[in-house]
């Protein structure tokens, strides 16, 4: 058997779904957290049928007819899968509004349950709901639930399996046949609307109207204030990343890697002098060194995530969207472009997915293809590694760097509006402003802990197979024969990256080492750092006890024989590149057009590439004072990408004069 | 440098906007005091999509609205037990 739950935006039908499956599927207080539909059983506990139990989680809508991509979804799936129940999420707080989706899916002759969800508010707001009434005008059950705290799950699932199979009558029935004539479908509509409040009148009684002033709407006017608003998003971004890379994060980051050591000396003891030493070079540093290198910063992005779930948790986020819309719209984007970026700041695939709710085609694809600018959290660890070693863990490293990538994204779709041009109706902004909570310790901690629990996972699969791959291109020359010492530069691996470290020369880095760590990074970001400690050997650091982080840190930055400023641009080069493949893979799947997806990646390469050159270039001249090698030959490869942008921009520029002379 | 190029692309759409001023002349939801229930004669723009989406919420001719707080280039307006974030642009085009 299977249930649909539906809903209006952040009734709560994904916390309900977790709670009666047992899964972590992402949970937000936004609207449109959920974009995609997620499956799961449901937990025995709940339910004692012997029929396993199909649950559908879909994305929120608040009618039948989808507005946005993701709301089609929701739409799709109830009218062409027919599953045997749906279960209708409303939120008690909001029946006027809700129960004209309810009164919809009425309408498809599949059973109806309806959850009277956040029950648990009903009290505090002095909101009192007559259910058996509200049961009888529908047609179908109504069950008090809050998914939050647990209650009424057990009997909705009970109401649910019971009604499979039923039938459905519907309480209001549209008497329109022909779905083309505009008119009729709103009168439709229309008359639908005045059944819903005549109902709702019957059923609710509200001891204060809900247009009245709250206190929530005292704390918008500061969070939005005018001039307030931005300083107070700086300020929360601040803290997070602060305390995720530069406080919380190190000092458990410290302790970890502690643990790692013992792991590393305990492994060498097993494995004794024995084993060939090709082969317990590989197991001991390819693997256990690189592996460990990436686990190490687990702390630090373990307590991002925490931080990152309180914020998205607390109702800050459409905020933020409401705060940065004016400014962001000046830029050609729309205010629900900063919730992908913010999420992003997390990982970018979930960040660029969630572009989806942006309904502007043009607005859509170009947040998608400037979410993956905003370092992610696989990145944390190539930015704490080189603050560490190269700064000195200068905190202006970590936080300047997310300065740098919104300095990069707006003149990125500045750029992106110079070239589309914008479409001459205007994209209006309008979202559901969610309640403000206390975000929930519990929830943060159950999201930190699945995404560190995938962090782990990746690690012992993609980042330990990659680095092993690594550890043995390094070790075997083509001719399949252990490299001498002193001659790694013949080695399979140099052979690859060799090449392409040419390129690099102007930027700084021009070594087979850096740019191959560079090149593993795009299978996964975290590769970066494992490469570097497999082809530096630098986890023979650790061995002294001492942590990259926290001391040691001036023989590192002597391996690698980089400046700083070299170093810098090194960093920069990785994170503002493309991004891993996977979110290349969510970049194609949001933005439904190749033509799009290579300009975004070609875009990507043009600026990582643009600004490690200035940075080493510019910094170099400061510090030595004269330019580093290669400034030539970088600066014609920046010309060329700047004239495909300037010819990009002038080619659009006649088309569009050329069409107004013709409409002329 | 980034102010200037905004400057720039800015100046295009002020001149859009003051044209459409002229053209809406009308009481809309812009010119609306706060805590004050409207009743809301047209939604008035070309964009059916908008317009549907806003009847779903509740949001059309007949039905009340009640402005919130008014914030800088937002509103934050209040429609069937719901409250909404909307920019001038859409504000502009709820007649009241």
């Amino acid at each position: 058997m299977r249930i649909a739950l539906t809903g209006n935006p952040n009734s709560g039908k994904t916390t309900l779904f977790n709670a009666i499956t047992g899964k972590i599927e992402h949970v937000g207080n936004w609207p449109g957290v959920t974009i995609a539909k997620k499956e799961g059983d449901i937990k025995k506990s709940l339910y004692r049928g012997k029929e396993i139990i199909r649950v559908v989680d879909l994305p929120g809508a608040y009618s039948i007819s989808p507005f946005s991509s993701e709301e089609s979804i929701t739409r799709n799936f109830v009218l062409n899968e027919k599953p045997d129940v749906i279960i209708n999420i409303v939120d008690t707080t909001n029946l006027s509004r809700s129960l004209f989706f309810t009164t919809q899916l009425l309408e498809l002759g599949i059973p109806v349950v309806v959850a009277l969800n956040k029950s648990d508010l009903l009290e505090s707001r002095n909101i009192q709901i007559n259910l058996d009434e509200l049961s009888n005008r529908l047609g179908c059950p109504v069950v008090e639930t809050s998914s939050t705290e647990g209650k009424g799950l057990a009997e909705l699932l009970r109401a649910a399996a019971d009604r499979s199979g039923d039938k459905q009558t519907a309480p209001f029935k549209s008497e329109l046949f022909d779905l083309r004539d505009q008119e009729s479908i709103e009168e439709n509509d229309r008359e639908r609307f005045v059944f819903v409040e005549k109902l709702v009148d019957e059923v609710e009684n509200r001891a204060v109207a809900s247009h009245k002033q709250t206190r929530q709407d005292a704390i918008d006017r500061i969070v939005a204030n005018k001039v307030l608003g931005i300083p107070i998003f700086a300020a929360i971004i601040y803290v997070i990343f602060s305390l995720s890379q530069t406080y919380v994060g190190p000092l458990l980051a410290d302790i970890l890697v502690g643990w790692i050591d013992s792991l590393y000396e305990f492994a060498a003891g097993l494995l004794g002098s024995d084993l060939s030493p090709v082969l317990s070079s590989l197991f001991l540093d390819g693997i256990i060194g690189g592996v460990g290198a990436v686990m190490g910063f687990l702390p630090l992005i373990m307590v991002l995530f925490f931080l990152l779930a309180l914020l998205e948790d607390s109702g800050y986020m459409a905020r933020v969207a409401m705060v940065m819309d004016r400014y962001l719209k000046k830029v050609g984007l729309s205010g629900k472009s900063i919730i992908p970026m913010v999420i992003g700041t997390g990982c970018a695939i979930p960040g660029v997915m969630a572009t989806r709710t942006i309904r502007d085609d043009r607005q859509r694809r170009t947040t998608a293809m400037l979410t993956p600018f905003m370092p992610c959290g696989a990145k944390l660890p190539i930015i704490a590694l080189f603050a560490g070693v190269f700064f000195g863990d200068a905190a202006w490293v970590g936080t300047s760097m997310y300065f740098v990538a919104i300095g990069i994204i707006i003149v990125g779709a500045l750029l992106v509006r110079k070239i589309t041009r914008d479409s001459s109706s205007p994209a209006y902004f309008i979202m559901e402003l969610p309640e403000y909570r206390l975000p929930s310790i519990k929830r943060a901690l159950v999201s930190m802990f699945s995404r560190a629990k995938a962090f782990i996972v990746k690690a012992a699969t993609i980042i330990l197979v990659c680095n092993a791959a690594v550890h043995i291109m390094q070790t075997f020359n083509w001719s399949f024969q252990v490299v001498e010492e002193g001659m790694e530069s013949t080695s399979i691996l140099a052979g690859i990256a060799g090449p392409f470290a040419l390129l690099f020369i102007p930027l700084g880095f021009g070594v087979w080492q850096l740019a191959a760590a560079a090149i593993t990074g795009f299978i996964a970001k975290e590769n970066v750092v494992g490469t570097l400690a497999v082809v530096y050997g630098i986890t023979n650091f650790i061995d002294t006890e001492e942590f990259e982080l926290i001391s040691g840190a001036g023989d590192v930055a002597t391996v690698m024989g980089l400046t700083s400023v070299a170093a810098l641009a090194y960093l920069m080069f990785n994170l503002f590149t493309p991004p891993c493949f996977a979110a290349i893979g969510a970049m194609n799947a949001e933005m439904d057009s190749k033509k799009w997806l290579w300009a975004g990646i070609g875009f990507q390469f043009g600026v990582g590439y643009t600004v490690a050159y200035f940075v080493y270039q510019a910094g170099t001249l400061i510090t030595t004072g004269s330019f580093g090698s290669g400034v030539i030959p970088g600066l014609v490869a920046i010309l060329v990408f700047a004239a495909v942008i300037a010819s990009l921009i002038r080619s659009k520029k006649q088309q569009s004069e050329k069409t107004i002379k013709e409409a002329v | 440098m980034e102010l200037a190029v905004a400057g720039k692309l800015f100046k295009r759409k002020t001149a859009v906007k003051s044209f459409k001023q002229c053209k809406e002349g009308r009481f809309n939801l812009t010119d609306a005091d706060t805590n004050l229930p409207y009743t809301i004669k047209e939604i008035n723009t070309d964009d059916q999509a908008v317009k549907d989406f806003l009847f779903t919420l509740g949001c059309y001719e007949g039905e009340m609205v009640t402005v919130i707080s008014a914030l800088a280039q937002n509103f934050v307006i209040h429609v069937k037990g719901a409250r909404y974030s909307i920019d001038e642009d859409l504000a502009r085009a709820i007649i009241l």
